[in-house]
């Protein structure tokens, strides 16, 4: 009943959501004429193409007319490029999934054991050490890292491609060589994004087993003479992983939002890139899909987190 | 205890896949033998820096576009080495005595990618869909003429009559413009065409594949009207990150990237299977003034400025040995450039600049060291768009030479769209004092949008430089067809322009690229780049 409530604000908040940055898009300055600074590019040839593609109409006016090709399911063309929009976002997706999926989980499963060991053993010099990397990891800059990781295990050692993909001439070849390759590929991408996001779980997590530590029913546990093993993996490890459902909720946007400067720096084909150009070139269409997309996902993120919690935690 | 055997086996299977595709296939090196010849299975790998937008001749507007675009698609005439116009797809053309009338005629050799018969169809189909209203085009003012449409008329199937409603000597440049298949497109909405993302011409190369974000892929189009490619397909990556493109060019990745003057001895004394080719380009770069704002509609206090900044010093600051000196509005490359004797040039002199600021009612404010009028001291912003770095540390050089002589200039860095906003405004005066800027200039060279009263507040003529001489000298220039006329026109506004100092000119870049040594058949290096007739480029076979 709550779930169907909640399903229904979900209508009035995406027009909201898009009403909102339909105008705030709209007040940057410039349009996607501007960027044809070209002295053999005439003011007319700019009129025109303003018409042309209904700039010149109210901003209100141009926002209803996109609603209403949207409640048609269709999310427009690219000004620029005059592909469909859904079209240019659904080619993009994958790419930014399997780096975002992989990295996440990854992240997780290697944050979540080091946050807890180095909550339960605090200052201990595994601790230290755990906290030393965190700092490092999270103090370097994610596009120097990616160079230096090129510089070393692509071009030194030979080990990795510099950037892109796939190679163009496994198009034709069995899925099993794409897939090797496209691994091949995302190593380096993968390791720069895990720099920094592994860094800052880790800490999460030590300080919230740290925090659980310190609870009385933990105590409890320990009067009861129950083996610190047994007190960490099964009364902490399970409270501990209550927070994980709010990263993950978080998370599910994060994962078609993609990184623009891996992506830059990798030549990887994902959203980040199309949605940054998107804003330089004032690509409305574009930019106006990829927030829908990601303001739907942010409400259903944010809903599943809130069901999960009612069923892993009875308190709430 | 479970759950750290669950992460042995995860580490177990993570190393495996490691191994796995570490030893994955290794397909750029396959050493048979050391002969070198035509490789005939040759795949040239180019980046083309940046996602192409369209790849539709009369809609495209930005370079990586027409990187692909220059591959699959002829027009009736092309650029060559020389930066002439020749004929590509016409055999041969005729102008009329009196200039309005040109005829061109077409090879009769030529097939679509499709297999389809080129005819003057598709000539007249092109350019009656460029000055159509409802085409996103921003070309169609390149074909009319006072507002009136240039005529193409179809005589037979392989000829083509052009009239003209006035002579225009950049005419031919215009030719160049690929042409459309009408057979493919007369149907369909050439805006949002699937066309426009798999395009069928007449080309050396023929689409094959585009994968977003990855690369674009052509394929040898062995029916080609002027030869057979050497090459057997190019491969378009698309590496946004010109660090990440240097690197792959170093690792043999790519056969082609640019390369920045910050990295170019280290790159020289590297990458020994790299050659490195220089050449100009017909574009310089200026800081131009709005002769229309508070200070700079007086002649003084642009020659002031001009005599107060070492140019010959700021340029070696900024491009190091890798550009020089600009005087005057055009490329040294152009065939219009005068002789290096005629240029006026402004030597630095700042106690001459001193001067002409104070004959120009400023006195110097000992105490706050400023040239100051009615208590006001003279101070302006210059505008740049961000992310330039030869631009800012330009605007930065500038600065203190202005402030040497009391001179107070700010520098504001701008997001290109809001940079261009306030430039393209179509108001007087416009919102700026200066702005640091470069032009890539047409190899005709008529500048008629940049300079012309006409073009101004709407247009090109960005800071308002309004000249009865220019004006006229302007028109003359693209209505003369006979070159060594245009020349002497030419060279009057050239002068006219440097002696009146709308713009301070500041430099000529010099493109530096690298090139895989395995790559042969070159072209001379020229504006244009190293590959002007890419029928021409093979790879060797290793």
């Amino acid at each position: 009943m709550i779930i169907f409530k909640r399903l229904l604000l979900v209508i009035p908040l995406l027009f909201i959501i898009t009403l909102l940055s339909f105008t705030m898009m709209h007040m940057a300055p410039g349009d996607p004429t501007t960027i044809m600074m070209d002295p053999k590019i005439k003011a007319q040839d700019m009129v025109q193409f303003r018409e042309n593609l209904g700039l010149n109409k109210p901003i209100f006016v141009q926002y209803f007319l996109w609603l209403k090709q949207l409640s048609l399911g269709n999310f427009g063309y690219s000004y620029l490029s005059g592909k469909p929009v859904l079209r240019a976002i659904l080619e993009r997706m994958p790419a930014t999934l399997i780096l975002n999926i992989v990295s996440l989980a990854l992240v997780l499963l290697i944050t979540f054991p080091l946050g807890l060991i180095s909550g339960a053993k605090k200052d201990s010099w595994f601790d230290n050490v755990v906290t030393f990397g965190s700092f490092i990891g999270l103090s370097i800059p994610t596009f120097w890292l990616g160079l230096v990781l090129i510089l070393f295990f692509s071009l030194k050692l030979n080990l990795f491609p510099t950037s892109g993909f796939m190679d163009p001439s496994l198009e034709n070849a069995a899925v099993f060589w794409q897939i090797m390759n496209v691994l091949r590929h995302m190593f380096l991408p993968l390791v720069t994004i895990m720099a920094g996001s592994l860094a800052g779980l880790t800490r999460y997590h030590r300080f919230g087993v740290i925090n659980i530590l310190s609870e009385d029913y933990i105590r409890a546990a320990r009067a009861r003479g129950i083996s610190e093993k047994l007190i960490l993996y099964k009364h902490a490890f399970k409270n501990a992983a209550l927070p994980l459902v709010t990263i993950l909720g978080l998370q599910l946007p994060g994962l078609i939002g993609g990184s623009f400067v891996i992506e830059y720096i990798f030549a990887w084909p994902g959203m980040g890139q199309l949605g940054v150009a998107a804003v330089f070139s004032r690509d409305y269409p574009i930019l106006m899909g990829t927030l829908f997309f990601s303001a739907v996902l942010i409400i259903l993120g944010n809903m599943m987190a809130d069901v999960c919690y009612k069923i892993v935690d009875p308190r709430i | 205890m479970r759950f750290i055997n669950i992460y042995k086996g995860f580490f177990v299977i993570l190393l495996c896949l490691f191994v796995l595709f570490s030893c994955g296939k290794n397909n750029s090196q396959n050493i048979n033998n050391n002969f070198k010849k035509i490789d005939p299975r040759g795949v040239l790998y180019l980046n083309l820096g940046a996602e192409p937008t369209i790849l539709n001749p009369i809609l495209s507007i930005d370079s990586a576009s027409s990187g692909v675009i220059d591959l699959v698609f002829s027009g009736l005439m092309k650029v060559d080495e020389k930066l002439e116009m020749v004929p590509d797809l016409a055999e041969s053309y005729k102008i009329s005595q009196d200039g309005k009338e040109y005829v061109f005629k077409l090879k009769s050799n030529v097939l679509w990618h499709d297999g389809h018969k080129f005819s003057a169809e598709d000539v007249i189909f092109t350019f009656e869909k460029i000055l159509d209203p409802t085409t996103n085009t921003v070309r169609r003012s390149s074909y009319l003429i006072d507002g009136k449409p240039i005529k193409f008329i179809k005589i037979d199937d392989l000829t083509v009559k052009v009239v003209l409603p006035k002579p225009r000597a950049p005419f031919l440049v215009n030719m160049g413009m690929g042409i459309l298949p009408k057979h493919l497109l007369e149907k369909e909405n050439i805006n949002t065409s699937a066309f426009n993302r798999a395009p069928i011409g007449t080309g050396p190369f023929k689409f094959a594949v585009w994968k977003s974000g990855e690369y674009i892929r052509v394929i040898r189009n062995d029916d080609y009207f002027v030869k057979k490619p050497l090459l057997s397909e190019i491969v378009l990556k698309i590496i946004p990150d010109k660090n990440t493109a240097l690197l792959a060019l170093e690792k043999g990745e790519i056969d082609a990237s640019g390369i920045p003057a910050k990295d170019f001895y280290k790159f020289k004394a590297r990458a020994k299977n790299i050659d490195i080719y220089r050449y100009y380009s017909l574009n310089y770069t200026y800081m131009g003034y709005n002769l229309e704002g508070q200070y700079f509609k007086d002649l003084r206090l642009r020659q002031a400025i001009a005599l107060a900044i070492n140019k010959e010093v700021l340029v070696k600051a900024v491009l190091k040995d890798f550009g020089y000196a600009a005087h005057l509005p055009a490329s040294p490359v152009s065939w219009a450039y005068p002789a290096e004797k005629e240029i006026i040039k402004y030597k630095y002199n700042s106690k001459e600049a001193k001067k002409l600021l104070e004959e120009s009612g400023f006195t110097f404010n000992a105490k706050t060291k400023f040239m100051e009028k009615n208590g006001r001291p003279f101070e302006f912003t210059l505008i740049t768009n961000k992310g330039n770095k030869e631009r800012e540390k330009t605007a930065e050089i500038i600065q203190q030479y202005l402030s040497q002589v009391g001179v107070k200039m700010n520098i504001q860095l701008l997001e290109w769209s809001a940079f261009i906003k306030i430039l393209n405004h179509p108001r007087t005066p416009k919102k700026f004092d200066a702005v640091l800027l470069g032009w890539s200039l047409s190899i005709d060279p008529d500048m008629y949008d940049l300079w012309h009263s006409s073009e101004y507040p709407k247009g090109f003529n960005l800071g308002g430089y309004i000249d009865k001489r220019v004006d006229k000298l302007l028109e003359d220039g693209r209505t003369e067809i006979s070159r060594e006329k245009r020349k002497e026109i030419y060279k009057e506004l050239y002068l006219r322009i440097a002696n009146d100092q709308p713009y301070y000119f500041l430099y000529y870049p010099e493109s530096v690229v690298g090139i895989n040594k395995r790559v042969k058949g070159l072209s001379r290096p020229g504006p244009a780049g190293v590959m002007m007739n890419i029928e021409n480029i093979w790879v060797e076979s290793n």
